[in-house]
């Protein structure tokens, strides 16, 4: 499957394919439910896990209500401590300022570690474009970079690629020996890689949180790259969004409880870097100069409504992903954006504008599996519904939509017509009982499906795919005709 | 941006009263339990156990005579040939009765870690729920040399265990300047990126194994 096709605008056709793909589907499988299992199992170790919920939510809330305030804090305190601070507008305004603070350091090399921010941006082809060699070095991330893929997984980016691709791919671009066996094949990673480490001019990576108090940043991992990508090169850079502040020191602890057993279901990841500033003399150890870029790309529009902040207070853990039974089915690459699933739902849209991404607030059946594993409670379906609403509006139009819309609203006024008048109703259920005969066969009705389709094209989206029950032979009020006679 | 930033904020302030006003409001700031330790464990059984759940191991010895004779069995357990040490005085100390046939390197440059099969260590902090070691560059500069060298061992003593993350976020940020860089360690190097199966030792050390000096005999 050519994953350069793949687009927000062609969901439709990227879920249909991913469907008929055995080997994503039996991945996506041992991923959901394995992580599913592991973050239930996490959470029991925490007594109150709604309080500790509650506690995350309402700091965030409280952030991004005076973000403009902790965001001037968080830069202050950080270039007080040595940090050079840099405020990004929109994906270009990064791609260029990276590319310059490179190109004026005469950097050619760059070692990266996993950022779904950067990600976001398309850094790696714009650092190509500009002749800068960037090599990802989180396991997952290399393993999509030599294949010349995009993530489909937050958390485990190349978790739709098997033990087999994986090895197949090593023998092909690194010339190991074929093995089967994931240490194997971990260690050659680790080999090669120690090598771009060493050779590396600078380091690009993440941040998981910003603390306003201290000017701190703070970034979980579990392979130790991100330690290696942000303390070996002489420069590292930091791509943080405008939402990844918080505004205590103390507040860490909140998240860090509910990051790693959202994620992963660990009750704390291998490693947590919490870097503020650069070196305090020579003989301290890091890198000579530290970058935080503060980006915003499109978030700071997320803050102009309740239901779209909520959007900022995501932390990325992908649990969402893990529950949501569309993703299941799916997997990430279908969504066509590097955030998939129900977040990537949700953000997607709002990102790159919901002209663009209409079809994913409806890649949804609403069935709140997100809302319920959120570890910092995010409304998505309410967030899904709002952005719905945006399109139905005609907020955003699509190429089908007019027709679409007449249809549907001359349907929804025919149903509230009938549905308002009860002999009307009535009337209607005694005739489709009578119509349905011929169509049951062995208690369901099949064939309408197929004939809908032709006759409706539109319902038959509907229809083509699901056996409908035909009426009961008697409705409800009928039956409570029967056992209660009118009085008197 | 914050002119931006500000400007969104604004526009959004009707619909936040009427989200407001719709919404029962939550009570802001919410206490929540601590979790209770089983009294009988000390806080040093407690981190050992938390430790070698995520594949580390500890030995817990009572003083620093002891704990150089259990680290020289370390080294010759896991054939440690080139060691880089940290500049901390108890790792410097404690080498100095080590006698052993592995070359021992200090303050080795970037390089020269690379070609080392061991690195200690000390740990300023630790905490018991999770058998974390909290290392701070204030103190050591351990940054390298508990991550590049395929086996990490820390030495730590058993008054710096805490019991819970506040405690040690409290500890690293309130004791005068912040470090300029603190961090975290839980058990050695891991990935599951490939079919979810987990591989220890991709980046960072496979090995851990911390000497906990039992300075004082607390319990919880």
């Amino acid at each position: 499957m050519d994953l350069h096709t793949q687009t927000t605008e062609t969901f439709d056709e990227n879920a249909r394919r991913a469907l008929i793909d055995p080997q994503l589907r039996s991945a996506l499988r041992k991923l959901t439910v394995t992580f599913g299992e592991r973050r239930a199992q996490a959470i029991a170790s925490v007594d109150d896990w709604e309080g500790l919920r509650e506690r995350a939510r309402s700091i965030k809330d409280e952030t991004l209500a005076h973000l403009d305030k902790y965001l001037a804090d968080f830069a202050d305190k950080a270039e007080r401590a040595g940090a050079q601070i840099h405020w990004a507008d929109d994906g270009q305004d990064v791609c260029r300022l990276i590319i310059r603070l490179l190109q004026e350091r005469n950097a050619k090399q760059v070692v990266k570690s996993k950022s779904m921010a950067t990600e976001e941006i398309h850094l790696n082809a714009a650092l190509e474009a500009a002749g800068i060699t960037p090599v990802e070095t989180d396991l997952g991330e290399w393993i999509i970079q030599l294949a010349h893929e995009t993530p489909s997984h937050i958390v485990v980016p190349a978790i739709h690629k098997s033990k087999k691709q994986i090895a197949d791919l090593f023998v092909e671009k690194l010339g190991i020996e074929p093995t089967d066996d994931v240490d194997k094949l971990t260690s050659a990673a680790r080999r090669i890689l120690r090598q771009r480490f060493a050779e590396a001019d600078a380091g690009i990576s993440g941040v998981n949180f910003g603390v306003a108090e201290t000017g701190s940043i703070l970034i979980l991992e579990n392979e130790g790259n991100i330690r290696l990508t942000t303390g070996l090169p002489k420069i590292h850079i930091a791509l943080m969004g405008i939402e990844k502040v918080i505004p205590r020191f103390a507040d860490l602890d909140v998240f860090l409880k509910l990051l790693p057993r959202s994620g992963t279901g660990q009750r704390l990841t291998a490693y947590q870097s919490i870097i503020t500033g650069t070196k305090k003399s020579r003989g301290d150890e890091g890198p000579e100069e530290v970058h935080i870029i503060l980006m915003d790309n499109g978030r700071s529009r997320m803050l102009g409504h309740p239901v779209t902040r909520q959007s900022l207070a995501c932390i990325r853990c992908g649990a969402c992903l893990n529950a949501c039974p569309v993703y299941q089915q799916i997997g990430g690459h279908a969504y066509g954006s590097v955030y998939p699933g129900p977040i990537g739902a949700v953000i997607t849209p709002q990102l790159i504008g919901i002209k663009k991404a209409a079809q994913l607030p409806y890649a949804s059946s609403l069935c709140g599996a997100c809302r319920e594993v959120c570890p910092v409670k995010i409304d998505i379906p309410e967030l899904l519904l709002h952005l719905r609403a945006q399109i139905a509006e005609g907020t955003a139009i699509t190429t089908e939509a007019p027709q679409r819309k007449a249809l549907e609203s001359f349907a929804f006024r025919m149903y509230a017509f009938a549905w308002s008048r009860p002999w009307l109703y009535e009337l209607g259920g005694r005739v489709l009982r009578v119509l349905q005969r011929p169509a049951v066969r062995e208690g369901r009705i099949g064939k309408v499906g197929k004939l809908m389709s032709k006759v409706l094209p539109p319902l038959g989206a509907w229809t083509a795919w699901r056996d409908a029950r035909p009426l009961a032979p008697q409705s409800f009020r009928e039956m409570w005709r029967a056992d209660n006679p009118p009085r008197g | 941006m914050l002119a931006r930033i500000r400007e969104h904020l604004t526009a959004s302030a009707p619909f936040d009263r009427v989200h407001h006003e719709n919404q029962k409001k939550d009570e802001a700031g919410q206490s929540f339990q601590v979790i209770e330790h089983p009294t009988s464990y000390s806080l040093i059984d407690l981190f050992r156990q938390a430790l070698e759940s995520v594949n580390g191991s500890c030995t817990i010895v009572a003083d620093e005579a002891e704990a150089a004779s259990s680290l020289k069995q370390v080294i010759e357990l896991n054939q440690l040939h080139r060691i880089a040490i940290s500049d901390s005085p108890i790792v410097g100390r404690l080498m100095q009765q080590v006698e052993g046939t592995a070359e021992v390197l200090s303050n080795a440059e970037p390089e020269a870690l690379f070609n080392c099969d061991g690195g200690i260590t000390g740990a300023q902090w630790a905490i018991a729920e999770t058998g974390t070691l909290v290392l701070e560059t204030k103190s050591e500069r351990h940054r390298l040399v508990s991550l590049v060298p395929a086996m990490h061992i820390a030495i730590l003593a058993g008054a710096r265990i805490f019991g819970t993350m506040p405690e040690a976020l409290a500890a690293v940020s309130t004791a005068g300047e912040l470090s300029r860089t603190v961090t975290f360690i839980t058990g050695p190097s891991r990935t599951s990126d490939i079919e979810l199966t987990l591989a220890i030792g991709v980046h960072g050390p496979a090995r851990l194994h911390v000497i906990v000096i039992d300075d004082v005999k607390q319990t919880v």
